[in-house]
């Protein structure tokens, strides 16, 4: 027996050694579709990287990234944590029933307070003649957390710190117009076909033309959103809708750079991440012209990503819909591209940007 | 390099094994010299000068102790030249510190960063001449063989602390067998099982625990409990890895842990703990400053001497100190209220464990004022909740962590596998030994908390 045993353990030396091997001799991955990220590379020998330690660092860092079966060792470790060790949190990602969320606690005061700023800077600059909304957009944690026994921001404290932070602005409450299904199963983004009472509060607030009548189409190519790859978990994919209309379809998107596209940007559906269907994804500014407004009503969003599936369902009571997302552009150059005369403006934010605001600029 | 590290098992450890097993056997010392010096600048590339100045510096001073008239001359030069090391590189600013703060003075720091290991191979170095002097060890003339002894990768940064006596005859010559492989590579695989899927888990548990915002004195007990698991499966588990790839190597390392959480004494849980520490301050410094065969008086200062040493071994910090004191103090009234002993063994098993978890919060505390807060925290005096939600959560996450932590600091596991049928044994085991790898390699590639505590001694 004794003999087995050894030569169990050799055999499984052996297979060590395979994989070693494979680790030695693949070939590396530019990037990662379940992480959605670029992988690391093999680092540069140098004297300097080598005396720094900087060399050793980033060679741990390539092995682990270029691990034969990452994936699938990514999924192991997770199912070992999740359903052996029963934790409940794997990466800081959370189940309820087969809802994927981030435990997004505690509520980061700093963080707060930066995004308060650069909003009253926004204020200050180019506001104060303009009737501004304000619409938080509570994040999947807020309807999953608590309920499910997991910790959670202070979603109180936070909604009270915006509304003393922009007394300025008439808030728009959307906590009960969503609840937990009404957000992809694997991504932190609220789906666009539960988001109708939404748009239409937010219309009704602004006193704005409410949205249309709208069909519902689904995209072809399956959704495995942002969680789906951190959690490594067993998650299904998932189907993704998108509303659209007669006047959506003739709508038009000018981006920062002159170029025009469509509403539901097709040439994204190849994107790495999908919900990028949706005006192209991250953009620092757009237009929306509609073809059909008979206002001079203009809308100026300032936003997150989840203003990019929203802002198509508030275009029906607006001449033009101009997006800001001021983490990929400075302020400053605002008034050389928005005109903020007759123009109604929203800030519409998640609880997830406002409690890591550190991109935000004001 | 850490262990538990993808460069060190895909990389490091499978190259080193294909050359040290294809050489011939005159080569193999050469062989693990170079691959030591390579591991330790791999993560020390600053300190390797230093590494090969002590190896040169000790084994010169072996032989002046072996050859020269004054051999207590060249003991005395030895023994302080490894304090002026350890003491330039790990005390000094610890040291001028505390001057600076007793007397307002403001003497600069050197700032000099801490050698890995430096506490363990200096030990190893030290014990060396001080066995030559006593005529327990031949002196090694091989230069070679000295290297491979003091930077013996398997053991060089986190011990156990290999007397050189305990692999002397292994450096001459020294067998290896599949079933030695065999043996070496279990243990290795459960060392490094230890460390992965337990003491890192439990070290996130502390980071969660040091990063919350709403402490309660639930919470405080909790860590307690975290931090006495976490450093008994991250220190057990190097021992174990150490001492299976010595075993491997075709070296016998000695035993570092037996279980020291199953103590009904603090004396024993001192003779199942970092049992190589204990010995060596034992048979290098308590029993030449008279051990237990003297008056009572001068057995406290001995006990005090050994204790504030061992707690200033751990770390250049007043916290460290202040834990090795009080191991002295449990250990003299142990002694001292002969009583004890007349408890019931649960009552004093219990006693035992809840004194070695709040001694472990003194040894994690930062500093004198950490100590003061964290029991604080753990005596409800901080004005904290007796309960969060954030605290049930983390419990409840971590419930079957803490239920495979503790049974796992007990023989119990080792027992119910040794009553399993052979037969079983010997298929299972492998199985296990598989999948406790697939799962250590699946933790690491997903990149979680991973330092060695002890590398900072």
């Amino acid at each position: 027996m004794k003999k087995t045993r050894t030569v169990l353990i050799t055999l499984l030396a052996l297979f060590w050694l395979g994989l070693a091997a494979w680790a030695w001799v693949r070939t590396p991955d530019a990037s990662s579709d379940w992480e959605r990220r670029k992988l690391a590379q093999m680092p540069k020998i140098t004297t300097n990287s080598l005396l720094s330690g900087t060399f050793m660092s980033d060679f741990e860092s390539y092995t682990q990234d270029q691990f034969p079966l990452r994936n699938g060792f990514r999924r192991l470790k997770s199912e070992f944590h999740y359903f052996v060790l029963r934790e409940l949190d794997n990466n800081g990602i959370a189940l309820a029933g087969d809802q994927a969320f981030q435990l997004e606690y505690p509520l980061d005061q700093a963080s707060v307070s930066h995004a308060l700023k650069c909003f009253q800077s926004l204020y200050d600059t180019y506001l104060q003649d303009s009737t501004v909304y304000f619409a938080l957009v509570p994040d999947k944690a807020y309807y999953l957390a608590a309920g499910n026994g997991y910790p959670a921001m202070d979603y109180v404290d936070l909604t009270a710190q915006i509304a003393d932070g922009t007394p300025w602005a008439t808030h728009i409450d959307l906590t009960g117009l969503l609840c937990a299904d009404d957000y992809y199963a694997t991504d932190t983004h609220w789906r666009q076909e539960k988001i109708l009472p939404v748009a239409q509060a937010i219309c009704k607030a602004m006193g704005a033309e409410p949205s249309g009548e709208f069909t519902a189409e689904a995209l072809e190519r399956p959704f495995t959103g942002v969680y789906y790859g951190q959690a490594a978990l067993p998650l299904a994919q998932e189907t993704m809708y998108y509303l659209t209309s007669p006047l959506l379809q003739r709508a038009s998107v000018t981006h920062a750079d002159g170029s025009v596209t469509k509403v539901y940007d097709e040439a994204k559906l190849g994107s790495r991440d999908l919900y990028d269907f949706f005006l192209s994804g991250s953009e620092p500014l757009l237009t929306i012209e509609n073809p059909d407004a008979d206002t001079e009503k203009e809308l100026v969003l300032f936003r997150d990503s989840f203003g990019s599936s929203l802002a198509p369902l508030l275009l029906q009571g607006y001449r033009k819909v101009t997006l800001v997302d001021t983490r990929y552009m400075d302020p400053k150059l605002l008034s050389n591209y928005v005109n903020f005369q007759n123009a109604d403006v929203l800030f519409l934010y998640s609880t997830l940007v406002l409690n890591s605001s550190g991109a935000l600029r004001g | 390099m850490l262990f538990s590290s993808i460069p060190f098992l895909y990389y490091f450890l499978p190259i080193v094994f294909i050359l040290y097993f294809l050489v011939p056997r005159s080569w193999r010392n050469a062989v693990l010299l170079l691959s030591s010096l390579f591991f330790y600048g791999w993560g020390e590339p600053k300190h390797l000068a230093l590494m090969a100045t002590s190896i040169l510096l000790f084994y010169l001073f072996g032989l002046a102790v072996a050859r020269s008239r004054r051999k207590k001359v060249w003991l005395a030069v030895s023994v302080i030249s490894g304090a002026a090391l350890l003491g330039v590189f790990k005390y000094a600013d610890f040291f001028v510190e505390s001057v600076n703060g007793l007397t307002g003075l403001s003497i600069p720091l050197l700032h000099l960063a801490l050698p890995i290991g430096i506490s363990f191979y200096l030990f190893q170095c030290v014990s060396y001449v001080i066995d030559v002097y006593r005529g327990d060890v031949a002196v090694q003339k091989n230069l070679l063989k000295f290297g491979t002894y003091v930077s013996m990768f398997p053991q060089l940064i986190a011990g156990p602390i290999v007397r050189y006596a305990d692999v002397a005859p292994q450096l001459d010559s020294r067998t290896t067998s599949w079933n030695d492989f065999a043996e070496g590579l279990s243990r290795f695989l459960i060392g490094l099982g230890k460390k992965v899927l337990l003491a890192n888990q439990f070290g996130a548990l502390i980071r969660a625990f040091r990063a919350c915002e709403s402490q309660s004195v639930l919470f405080y007990w909790v860590y307690a409990l975290a931090f006495t698991l976490h450093i008994y499966f991250d220190f057990s588990g190097y021992s174990d890895m150490a001492i299976g790839l010595g075993k491997i190597l075709g070296f016998s390392f000695p035993e570092n842990f037996r279980y020291p959480y199953c103590s009904k004494t603090v004396t024993e849980f001192w003779r199942r703990w970092h049992i190589s520490l204990g010995t060596w301050f034992r048979d290098y410094v308590y029993i030449p400053l008279g051990g237990s065969r003297c008056s009572k008086g001068k057995w406290a200062r001995n006990v005090l001497i050994v204790w504030m040493l061992t707690g200033l071994w751990h770390g250049a910090a007043w916290n460290f100190v202040l834990w090795g004191l009080l191991f002295a103090l449990l250990l003299m009234a142990e002694k001292w209220l002969p009583g004890l002993s007349k408890w019931p063994g649960w009552l004093r098993h219990s006693l035992t464990l809840l004194l070695v978890m709040l001694s472990f919060v003194v040894f994690n505390a930062d500093g004198p004022s950490g100590v003061r807060s964290d029991f604080a925290g753990l005596l409800g005096l901080s004005g904290l909740p007796g309960v969060t939600a954030e605290t049930l959560y983390h419990l409840r996450s971590n419930l079957v962590l803490f239920a495979v932590g503790i049974l796992g600091a007990t023989p119990l596991p080792k027992t119910l596998a040794g009553k399993l049928p052979e037969k079983f044994r010997s298929l299972a085991e492998p199985l296990f030994l598989l999948a406790l790898l697939l799962l250590c390699t699946a933790y690491l590639v997903d990149g979680s908390y991973n330092p060695f505590l002890y590398f900072r001694f």
